[in-house]
């Protein structure tokens, strides 16, 4: 295979793996912080003194909007990258 | 019968059949009734992917869930929300490079076999079927309540509709009935929470002080536990919904109808910021419900949550909203079964008759007679399911439609994709694991084994509601077992697939590669 194509996949992966790590982390640790520490997650926040569980559930919908964008763009960067040298 | 019901309800119906009148002109070939020629842009195939995944069960059942049990019911949005993150990362861009119409197609790229085809396309029409049922029986529900119209009439008018769209005017009709879906349910969402939160003067403490009146549960409401007791319950729901939606057919096909992999990002980026929108929105509405109606009023006039919506338009803007919400409820309801009914079809049609039965050797006018067949066939068989259905409650179907797809299609599609010493064989062993686990599980545990109102009189054999923390890990063994235990494949062509689904080149006669 040539060397470019391997470099690219290798960029592409390194940034799934990234991307997609962080943001599960950050899904995953609303159920998990309900089963380990459920006092702590469950005291009230600056946001109307709402419980911090439910600050970190509504943070998931931007954390989303953020993620897929992030991606979004350096994807497309990579593959205006991959067109130019291709033209090349 | 209150004419502005009816009213609302026909003027969804005739324009949605405009609509069918003018795709129908131009699905003359197999890829426009497939997959729209790939004609459609991503913010239009945002929107229509918006319209196939927010379900009725969504629209009514979520906003009854946060009014009567708080957190726990918003959980379930987060669940849905996240789950578009796994597709996009991992599997939306290499389904739309090897897939031409159909999952059997993705997987065939690696694996050309007509048993591999068979299986996909048996996953997909059961996971559309068993999708379906709940949203026809809740169809007939809602048209009972509004027009007081007999259950089955409600049900064959919704079953007919659906299979109308799909025969005459194929992904064309139900890519604009699902935006003109998206469309109508957001705009009349928004409204909706307009009005609730002008009830409470725009004030947000006053909302939350009202919410704690409005419950028994006082100020305890906010605190998660009040539908799951067991806290692994909801890490295996969290589970299921996050891996659920990466194995959805009726939303994975919707991948091949934009033009390009850019396409398909717009599509999945403009989908993520709909659906999160919609259900922030829903969760205001949800607290609104409880704050303006009570929990105990809710509770007597139905426990499960499901006419929220309907009764709250109702305490707020009276008959004329209360239709609107209706007609919404209504059009939310046939774009999700449009999209299921052309999800099935396409497998059948295009996976079963074509490649399997006729060899691929039937021709572009056979092809098209076929689906159009295959579509009236699946309207028929679905409707009559749901005829038979009246009495029993299907709502966990739902639930269980993301457990079977989290668990069988999602391994094999993963796999598929990322893992070089995956075979054809853990392909297979996967995806058996997976269903037959999560059926049995379900089977087993408390939505069907349950002495009180379960299909089975019994104390359940599995405590868990939601077993997808069991199945989908049991899927991912069996599919690495089999795959351990079977003939390894050479590791350059899994080299080319790799580049071919990850960036879209392919090396020439020349060796040279090409994007």
């Amino acid at each position: 295979m040539e060397r470019n194509i391997e470099l690219y996949l290798r960029k592409r992966k390194r940034m799934q793996i990234i991307l997609l790590s962080i943001s599960l982390l950050f899904y995953f640790l609303l159920p998990l912080s309900l089963i380990f520490i459920p006092d702590v997650m469950n005291q009230p926040s600056f946001f109307y003194k709402m419980p911090r569980t439910w600050l970190y559930a509504i943070l998931q919908i931007p954390m989303t909007w953020v993620f897929v964008g992030i991606y979004h763009i350096m994807v497309t960067r990579l593959e205006r990258l991959m067109r130019k040298e291709e033209l090349q | 019968m209150n004419p502005t019901y009816f009213l609302f309800l026909l003027y969804i119906i005739v324009c949605t059949l405009i609509i069918t009148y003018w795709a129908a002109k131009r699905t003359k070939t197999t890829p426009r009734f497939y997959v729209a020629a790939g004609k459609l842009t991503g913010y239009q195939n945002g929107m229509a992917i918006a319209g196939d995944f927010i379900s009725a069960a969504s629209f009514l059942g979520i906003i009854g869930m946060v009014a009567l049990r708080g957190y726990d019911g918003f959980l379930y949005s987060i669940g849905f929300l996240v789950s578009y993150i796994v597709v996009l990362f991992l599997i939306a861009e290499p389904i739309h490079r090897l897939g031409k119409y159909s999952l059997g197609d993705v997987v065939c790229a690696r694996f050309p076999d007509r048993n591999m085809r068979l299986m996909m396309a048996l996953g997909t029409v059961i996971i559309s079927i068993f999708y379906m049922i709940p949203q026809l029986v809740a169809s007939g529900f809602l048209l009972r309540l509004l027009l007081n119209l007999d259950y089955s009439f409600s049900v064959l008018i919704v079953g007919i509709l659906m299979t109308i769209y799909v025969v005459t005017g194929g992904m064309i009709a139900t890519s604009w009935v699902q935006i003109v879906k998206t469309v109508l349910l957001m705009s009349g969402t928004f409204l909706l929470t307009l009005i609730v939160f002008s009830h409470f003067n725009w004030n947000v403490e006053y909302l939350i002080e009202k919410v704690k009146e409005g419950t028994p549960f006082g100020k305890d409401f906010f605190l998660p536990g009040h539908l799951f007791a067991n806290p692994v319950e909801f890490l295996s729901l969290q589970l299921s919904l996050v891996l659920g939606t990466a194995g959805l057919p009726h939303i994975l096909i919707r991948l091949f109808t934009v033009r390009n992999t850019f396409q398909v990002r717009r599509s999945l980026i403009s989908s993520t910021w709909i659906i999160g929108s919609f259900y922030s929105m829903t969760l205001l509405l949800g607290f609104g419900t409880v704050a303006l109606l009570g929990h105990e009023q809710l509770n007597a006039l139905d426990p499960t949550g499901n006419i929220a919506a309907p009764l709250l338009a109702y305490t707020v803007g009276g008959d004329f909203l209360l239709a609107f919400i209706a007609a919404i409820a209504f059009t939310t309801i046939i774009a999700v079964v449009a999209g299921l009914v052309i999800a099935a079809t396409t497998a059948f049609s295009h996976d079963i008759v074509h490649h399997i039965w006729k060899k691929g050797r039937s021709t572009e006018k056979e092809q098209l007679r076929a689906a159009r067949l295959s579509a009236l066939a699946i309207g028929m068989i679905s409707t009559l399911f749901a005829l038979s259905l009246e009495t029993i409650n299907v709502t966990f179907l739902v639930s269980i439609t993301f457990i079977v797809a989290a668990s069988s299609i999602f391994p094999v599609l993963l796999l598929t994709i990322y893992w070089k010493r995956f075979t054809k064989i853990g392909a297979f062993t996967g995806f058996a694991t997976g269903l037959l686990s999560s059926l049995l599980l379900v089977i087993f545990g408390p939505h069907v084994m349950n002495p009180i109102d379960g299909w089975i009189r019994e104390e359940p054999l599995f405590s868990l509601y939601n077993p997808g923390i069991i199945s989908i890990p049991l899927g991912f063994c069996g599919a690495i077992a089999g795959s351990l235990l079977s003939r390894k494949r050479s590791a350059n062509e899994f080299e080319r697939f790799f580049a071919r689904a990850q960036l879209g080149v392919d090396a020439g006669r020349d060796g040279k590669w090409k994007v």
